[in-house]
């Protein structure tokens, strides 16, 4: 496999259309096909299909070990598909790397840098890889991050706050066209947080196709306009994040005896509107089913010992039910039923 | 060039780039002063090599320094320069900086690569500027008996000591090659140089046994006392040529396959 894209011939375009789809007239700027790893017999990324617009904050959810790193390692050029590429632009990755990274900006895992230099020198060295620098632009990000102060010390004095905001720098300092951000709050106080999530809020309203890996949903739900919930190397849901949050109800019920609560309740809402989170089963409906829900369980000799009444499910209720359920992370996605409107599966 | 402007600039900046060239240049001066303070001067024909003549004239200090080194410190400076090449920078993390940008990793390997050598060059160089003026400083000098037992002048006796430098530069260049090759397979520098010191060591050992006498042509680590010819009147080229060519068979072996595991190596670390 060539790296060098000038060796290349012209890439056939499979897959495209889909992903153009999901972004109506504006640009595709990354799309993944298919994209599939194995470590050693172990699927960390399971066929990923998933397109990032032009000009979207595209949000990349999961949990530990969901396949975040990894996918964002493949659109990076770091390792190798088992199966399936990556298109950032015009340019298939792993074969085209060289002209794809000219427009790719990012890190993955902990930002690192050659500690004996200062930040500056890491900047220039790293930012001259992807084409001409100026002083002035290396004044400009180490501004945009908070770093002026600190420029010319070496970064082997910064504190782990201090390299993720140089991370940033590094990533935008050659001004690329998409800006990939492996957990780029990981680590920062209060305040740093809300300065990055605004950094990234004003790079999006400039134009700029953020691509941010985060397992906070509630960072996605600020900063976000599109994201997917990603569980065990699968998609589970994707979607505009305004429509990613369900707007359905759940009680939360406390029993004598959850598992055959569960079945009880299954029968008359639906199996798989039931979830146990291992203190209370959070049943899919609106406070109208509580009496019904109380006579069952009581005809079934079960003591109701307490019903929590119908809030609004949060986002974060429902990224721990989708990846929670493992049944409907291996199946690709939760019960149809349970889709909120406007969301891709 | 950019590739290798950027390598040189990282290494420039390794606080123990400038140890390891400190340790280097201190040996000869070391080895100097001790020859001169000792009461007991090696008889000749024992001792290191050349270590019986340096009382006499003080040109080999850098021969002998040279041959001193040869047998383990310069092998494993080589070892350490070339593991770190790419496992060192995968267990800091840089490696994965570094290749989330437009370069190719033919291209990064290969200026990895060079600087590794040029540092073990540059390490040398330092030994032989050293060697020679802490000669010509404690011992003075004068024209070299050669191992033939004629006599050439200082200036090309220089000339030979220059060039004996330049043979044993290409033997580590092996070393070094054999290190980057471990250092591409692996994610932790120390490892890649214990790899190849304990490779080399092998090498070395197959070479004391006459069982092993046919392999001992084809092995480098046979071929690190070869400059020696070069203090023989008239020159025998043979050997020295025949060194150079298995030095440049295993420096193409070793790097070619460095480049192709690097090329397809998942970078995770």
């Amino acid at each position: 496999m060539s790296e060098a894209g000038a060796e290349v011939a012209p890439v056939a375009d499979e897959g495209l259309g889909e992903a153009q789809g999901a972004c109506a007239s504006r640009r595709v700027v990354l799309s993944t096909h298919q994209l599939t790893k194995d470590f050693k017999g172990l699927r960390a990324v399971d066929h990923l299909d998933l397109s990032v617009c032009e000009g979207d904050v595209f949000g990349f959810l999961g949990p530990n070990g969901a396949g975040k790193t990894t996918t964002i390692r493949m659109i990076l050029g770091l390792i190798y598909p088992t199966e399936g590429h990556v298109q950032i632009l015009d340019h298939r990755v792993p074969e085209q790397r060289l002209d794809a990274l000219r427009h790719v900006g990012g890190f993955v895992d902990v930002p690192a840098f050659y500690d004996n230099m200062s930040a500056r020198r890491n900047l220039r060295m790293l930012g001259r890889m992807s084409g001409e620098v100026s002083e002035a632009r290396l004044d400009e990000v180490l501004d945009m991050v908070g770093l002026s102060a600190r420029g010319d010390s070496r970064v082997g004095t910064y504190s782990h706050g201090m390299r993720q905001r140089l991370g940033i720098a590094q990533a935008l300092v050659h001004r690329p066209a998409l800006i990939i951000l492996d957990e780029p709050t990981s680590g920062l106080d209060p305040q740093g947080m809300k300065d990055v999530r605004e950094l990234v809020r004003e790079l999006g309203r400039q134009g700029t196709t953020v691509f941010l890996s985060s397992h906070l949903l509630h960072e996605v739900e600020q900063v976000c306009n599109r994201a997917v919930i990603m569980n065990k190397g699968r998609i589970v849901v994707q979607g505009p994040v305004s429509e990613l949050r369900p707007t359905r109800m759940s009680v939360k019920v406390l029993t004598s005896d959850q598992p055959r609560a569960a079945e009880v309740l299954g029968r008359l809402v639906g199996p798989t509107d039931v979830v146990d989170d291992g203190e209370f089963l959070r049943v899919a409906a609106g406070d109208d089913l509580v009496p019904e829900m109380v006579r069952r369980l009581v005809a079934e000799g079960i003591d109701v010992r307490a019903v929590v009444p119908a809030v609004e499910q949060g986002l974060e209720d429902f990224f721990l039910e989708l990846t929670g359920d493992s049944s409907a992370a291996e199946h690709g996605g939760a019960d149809p039923v349970r889709e909120p409107a406007g969301v891709e599966r | 060039m950019s590739h290798l402007r950027r390598e040189i600039v990282k290494v420039l900046f390794q606080r123990r780039t400038y140890v390891g060239w400190v340790g280097l240049l201190s040996i000869p001066f070391i080895m100097t002063i001790a020859l001169r303070l000792s009461n007991e001067q090696p008889a000749e024909g024992h001792g290191p090599p050349f270590f019986s003549s340096i009382a006499s004239n003080g040109l080999f200090v850098p021969l002998a320094a040279l041959a001193f080194l040869s047998f383990f410190l310069l092998p494993l400076v080589s070892a350490m320069t070339g593991g770190f090449v790419i496992a060192g920078e995968a267990e800091t993390g840089t490696l994965k900086t570094l290749l989330t940008r437009p370069v190719s990793r033919g291209g990064v390997l290969m200026a990895k690569w060079f600087v590794a050598v040029l540092y073990v060059g540059v390490g040398l160089a330092l030994v032989g500027l050293g060697g020679a003026l802490a000669g010509w400083l404690i011992f003075g000098v004068q024209p070299l008996t050669t191992l033939s037992g004629g006599q050439v002048g200082v200036t090309h006796a220089l000339g030979l000591i220059a060039l004996a430098y330049v043979i044993a530069l290409a033997g580590m260049a092996c070393i070094v090659s054999l290190a980057v090759a471990l250092s591409s397979l692996t994610d932790s520098s120390l490892t890649a140089a214990v790899g190849t010191l304990v490779i080399v060591l092998i090498l070395q050992a197959l070479g004391q046994f006459s069982y092993f006498d046919f392999l001992s042509p084809y092995l480098f680590t046979s071929r690190f006392q070869d400059w020696f010819n070069l203090l023989r009147q008239p020159i025998p080229w043979r050997p020295i040529w025949e060194a150079l060519l298995v030095y440049a068979a295993y420096v193409v072996v070793l790097v070619i396959f460095a480049l192709a595991v690097f090329k397809r190596k998942d970078i995770v670390s």
